[in-house]
């Protein structure tokens, strides 16, 4: 029989601050874990924690008698309890006999272990939360329109609560400052009946969280990441550290740091000492010396100042500026007006303020202008013209094993070529260096996404445009607006004959020309670049066992070079150990998504045992709530990834989205407990859903292509009124579900609520396997089908 | 009585000593993972042989020490893949006198690989723990002709150069300018490039006068990366 209680005011505000807490948790522990391994490991061990929400409605199935007779006492128990755990899993998973290190996994066992170890840690705090809010649910069931709502918004707000967090705490202290919500949301749901007991859980988590206030546990990164290996130099210290939400960034000085990417044998001098800056762990960019006096510079030593040697550039865009390397150059080289674009304001503000010494105040000096922007949104609102557009540098000395494969790069999208093509003047090139993998891959792709923006703009003779020269290590690709004339081919001649540089590709080119200083043992490279410039690039598309098909606007994943059918190949070639080390990053979210798959199926069968396996009313629930799982997470996933591009902004896009989601689905589900019957209406609901997501598929990325120069308070509104619809109709079909449940098989309430738990896991996983494989589009129509589960749900139920 | 003199019979003579095991492995090793690869030089085999493997890496992994792979040593270093190294020495034509520098000791095996070979190495290595185990290592083992020094190995070592090949294992962006000086006309050097546990090419660097020379060596047996569908 369903129970009716009356819900304790308090109740909701709890319930509220305990989600804040949660979201706010994952959000940070996806950083901390960014810092000390790499973005995709962090995904996958926080994938994995966040099935404790499955879990705990597999937990509550089984139990449910027994926690409900307890509830006065759990709920508020087990919010302390998660608080206790979030202050403190850092702290214990920092331990060497449990640390695990991602890079280790594939060569010793012991990190299997370790990583297993890992999860079930960082699983406690969303275990013990989601049974309170579990158990919340249940036994105030006849309000659960009420308490969702509840759930949703302090789950939204958790989102806009973080971002302040990380940017006036660090990283290792913001775990604990948080630990103190749930806490709190316990002790505000205490009963007079559990206040003797919990009063002394709480007075015991306190105590442990401003420990952990007051002693933030030390991050040990990775061996191999980019710091700690930088840290290990003689004399290496950390200089400065700032965090927000771009990442944690710290600067690192040592004598024996230096930078000269591809450096020209012929350089003979010695060579600046650097500080490095560093962001979550990795490299971002060198802070060079330099006084306005100096006459060179060392990279006029490198390819990337073949665009200086082809012909004077006045004005120049750097894209991505970074560390103002580019800028640097470009002042050196006499330009007049040199325009630097970067998102990262903590970066910025680092260049302006504490590290504007070292660059003799670049960002001061009267030819540069600064731009704190994301780059393609620059580029949509902007209309000056340029000499020369300069990309930042793709890859890195020795690749990275495809730990980025995932990361969205819309600034080497075939679109975002097509928009750099339009600001160049008469003479103006776009100018791209990446450094020389073997197999052959970014080089590749970088070209051919040039040659088919080329093509796209109604240009045939692509050859005549582009010329690339190649060092030891780095090839550079300079793309002219006008044909390159005979003057030009001849500059960049006698630039590789004084560094000893080859030219790649070059009108008139002559094959012997070609690797007179840097010979390759496989010179199929100048083969397939010669079959990029052709009609027969497609065929070279089907046969290389690496994908070089140009990144899109719509599949951003410029470093996601997987093949599937190749795996055989690579493995014979390179032997089945090296394969994860080529693309780690995707490899791993295969990985996560059949973890997750083999758990939740465990977590979801294992109640059937208890509550019985009712026939077809058991499939019902089944499809019903894995619909709605899935449709609202992909709908969530693929929103954010269009809308960084919207906002230039990932802070800024996951922010907007996940509050408009959550409030606006939140408000849904609090009207759906306000309309009698509302059972009725669930089909036009789950219907209407479903028009919306595919009017999203085929019209949302021109809508926001036509908004996007608007400013910024503009396009969150804008992008609030394209969110809202949906999600206010999307917050109703689950506690309308639940309601449902509760009326006629209320034993199956925990068990539906973990089933959507799981789904949404499961379904992050997909999401990004699908947009990889056939584009952001196909993840709306999916989460659109998504929503058709639960309509044959209701169909046949009402049948 | 017979059975237990038996079985101590077979305990004596019949279970194989620690060392055997990892000369039989040592000798696979040679056969299938360098020999059948194409390495030829006499030399170099001859010392892939000898040079006990497993005492230059971590004691929890030296039964993996003669695996087909890179294996971790610490402080975000690997030592290569057994191929490498035997690929490496190989390319560089090490004969009885020659005086070879390594930039990046790490375990010291390359050095002590090299050692059996040439007249001397002279070894460089940045991280003060591991140049120090690794020259404990290698006094401990008796080898008398490898210098080494805990340095910045961008400087080279000046005092001792020229050098007729250098190694430069701990590769960086930049081939540092004093080390091409300090390369011997005729000389090579060998630079190995890939992540950490994926080496993909071998860049040999030669010294002709005043040119200089690279390519770009491919240690997997080279076969296209395209099939006909």
């Amino acid at each position: 029989m369903r129970p009716r209680a009356c819900v304790p005011k308090r109740l909701y505000f709890s319930l509220g601050l305990l989600s804040v807490s949660i979201i706010a948790f994952e959000l940070v522990l996806m950083q901390t874990l960014s810092i000390v391994q790499w973005y995709h490991f962090a995904y996958m061990v926080i994938s994995i924690a966040l099935l404790g929400f499955g879990a705990a409605g597999t937990f509550l199935s089984i139990f449910r008698k027994w926690m409900l007779e307890k509830s006065e006492v759990l709920m508020p128990l087990l919010m302390i309890i998660s608080g206790i755990a979030m202050a403190a899993v850092i702290r214990i998973a920092q331990i060497p006999f449990f640390r695990f290190d991602c890079y280790l996994l594939f060569s010793e066992a012991s990190h299997i272990w370790q990583l297993v170890f890992t999860y079930l840690l960082f699983f406690c705090p969303f275990f013990f939360a989601a049974l309170a809010i579990g158990l919340t649910f249940l036994k105030f069931v006849n309000e659960i329109g009420k308490l969702y709502f509840a759930n949703l918004v302090g789950s939204g707000a958790g989102g806009i609560a973080v971002i302040g967090l990380i940017w006036l705490l660090l990283p290792q202290q913001i775990p604990a400052a948080i630990s103190i919500v749930p806490v709190v949301s316990g002790i505000i749901s205490l009963s007079k009946k559990s206040r003797a007991l919990v009063s002394v859980a709480a007075l015991i988590s306190l105590v442990i969280i401003v420990y952990s206030i007051l002693n933030p546990p030390r991050l040990e990164l990775s061996q191999f990441k980019d710091l700690r290996r930088t840290l290990n130099l003689p004399e290496a210290k950390i200089d400065l550290e700032k965090n927000s939400p771009y990442g944690f960034i710290q600067t690192v000085s040592s004598p024996a740091l230096r930078y000269a990417p591809g450096l020209s044998l012929n350089y003979r001098k010695d060579l600046p000492v650097i500080e490095g800056v560093f962001a979550n762990g990795d490299w971002l960019g060198p802070v060079i010396e330099r006084k306005n006096s100096d006459k060179a510079f060392v990279l006029d030593y490198t390819t990337d100042a073949l665009a200086y040697a082809m012909n004077k550039r006045e004005r120049v865009l750097v894209l991505n500026a970074g560390t103002g390397t580019g800028m640097l150059h470009a002042i050196s080289r006499g330009a007049k007006e040199i325009l630097g674009v970067e998102p990262n304001s903590a970066l910025l503000s680092l260049m302006r303020d504490e590290l504007s010494q070292i660059t003799d105040s670049l960002l001061d000096h009267p030819s540069v202008s600064m731009q704190n922007i994301e780059s393609r949104t620059f580029l949509s609102m902007d209309t000056s013209v340029y000499d020369l557009i300069k990309l930042p540098m793709t890859g890195s000395f020795g690749g990275n094993a495809g730990l980025y494969a995932l990361q969205e790069q819309y600034i080497l999208t075939k679109n975002a070529l097509s928009e750099m093509w339009r600001r160049l003047s008469e003479e103006g090139v776009i100018s791209a260096t990446c450094w020389m993998d073997y197999p052959v891959r970014k080089p590749l792709k970088l070209l051919s996404t040039i040659v088919e923006m080329l093509e796209y703009d109604g240009i045939n003779s692509p050859e005549n445009y582009i010329t690339a020269v190649r060092s030891w290590g780095t090839i550079t690709f300079v793309l002219k607006k006008t044909p390159i004339s005979s003057i030009e081919a001849e500059r960049v001649h006698e630039f590789c004959e004084r560094m000893s540089f080859d030219p790649a590709i070059l009108p008139g080119l002559v094959q012997e020309d070609r690797a007179r200083f840097n010979v390759l043992q496989d010179d199929d490279f100048f083969k397939y670049i010669d079959e990029i410039l052709s009609s027969e690039r497609e065929k070279l598309y089907s046969e290389y066992d690496f994908n070089i098909r140009p990144a899109t606007d719509n599949r951003p994943y410029f470093s996601q070079f997987y093949k599937w059918q190749s795996i055989p190949n690579l493995a014979k070639l390179f032997g089945a150990h090296a394969l994860p080390f080529f693309e780690m990053g995707y490899l791993i979210v295969v990985l996560t998504f059949f973890q997750i798959l083999i758990i939740a199926v465990v977590l979801v069968i294992l109640p059937l045992f208890f509550i019985g396996w009712e026939g077809g009313h058991i499939l019902r629930t089944l499809f019903y709530f894995s619909g709605i799982g899935l449709g609202y997470m992909f709908v969530e996933i693929v929103l954010i990834q269009m809308f960084i591009l919207y906002f230039g902004n990932p802070i800024y896009a996951a922010a907007v989205v996940i509050t408009s989601m959550l409030v606006c689905s939140g408000i849904g589900s609090y009207v759906s407990s306000k309309i009698k019957r509302i059972w009725d209406y669930l089909s036009t609901i789950l219907v209407s859903i479903i028009i919306i997501l595919f009017l999203y598929a085929i019209q949302l990325v021109s809508i926001l292509n036509w908004s996007i120069a608007l400013p910024l308070p503009a396009k969150i509104i804008f992008a609030f009124i394209l969110i809202a619809p949906v999600s206010f109709l999307m917050g109703m079909p689950f506690p309308v579900g639940i309601s449902y449940l509760a009326e006629h098989s209320y034993r199956q309430v925990p068990w539906a609520w973990g089933i959507n738990g799981c789904v949404s896991v499961i379904s992050t996983a997909v999401a990004t396997i699908v947009a990889v494989e056939l584009g952001f589009v196909w993840v709306m129509v999916f989460a659109a089908l998504a929503y058709s589960l639960p309509l044959m749900s209701e169909v046949e139920m009402r049948r | 009585m017979l059975a237990l003199i038996l079985s101590l019979t077979f305990a004596i003579a019949g279970v194989p000593s620690e060392n055997d095991c990892f000369i039989r492995q040592r000798q696979t090793m040679v056969k299938t993972q360098i020999e059948a690869r194409g390495i030829e030089d006499k030399a170099t085999l001859q010392s892939m042989s000898t040079v006990k493997r497993h005492l230059f890496v971590p004691e929890k992994i030296k039964n993996s020490a003669y695996d087909d792979r890179p294996l971790p040593i610490g402080y975000g270093q690997t030592i290569s893949q057994p191929y490498i190294v035997a690929y490496m020495t190989e390319i560089i034509q090490p004969k009885p006198d020659s005086r070879v520098l390594e930039i990046g000791t790490g375990s010291g095996y390359q050095a002590a690989v090299l050692a059996q070979i040439v007249k001397e190495v002279y070894t460089i290595e940045i991280i003060q723990e591991l140049g120090r185990s690794a020259t404990a290592r290698l006094k401990d083992l008796g080898y008398k002709n490898i210098h080494t020094k805990i340095a910045d190995g961008y400087h080279g070592w000046e005092t001792k150069s020229p050098f007729d090949a250098i190694i430069v294992t701990a590769a960086a962006e930049y081939i540092p300018p004093p080390l091409i000086e300090q390369l011997k006309d005729g000389g090579r050097m060998v630079i190995p490039v890939g992540s950490p546990f994926l080496i993909q090419t071998l860049m040999l660097v030669e010294k002709k006068g005043d040119n200089i020379k690279t390519t770009s060596l491919m240690p997997v047996r080279f076969v296209p990366f395209r099939r006909s569908n």
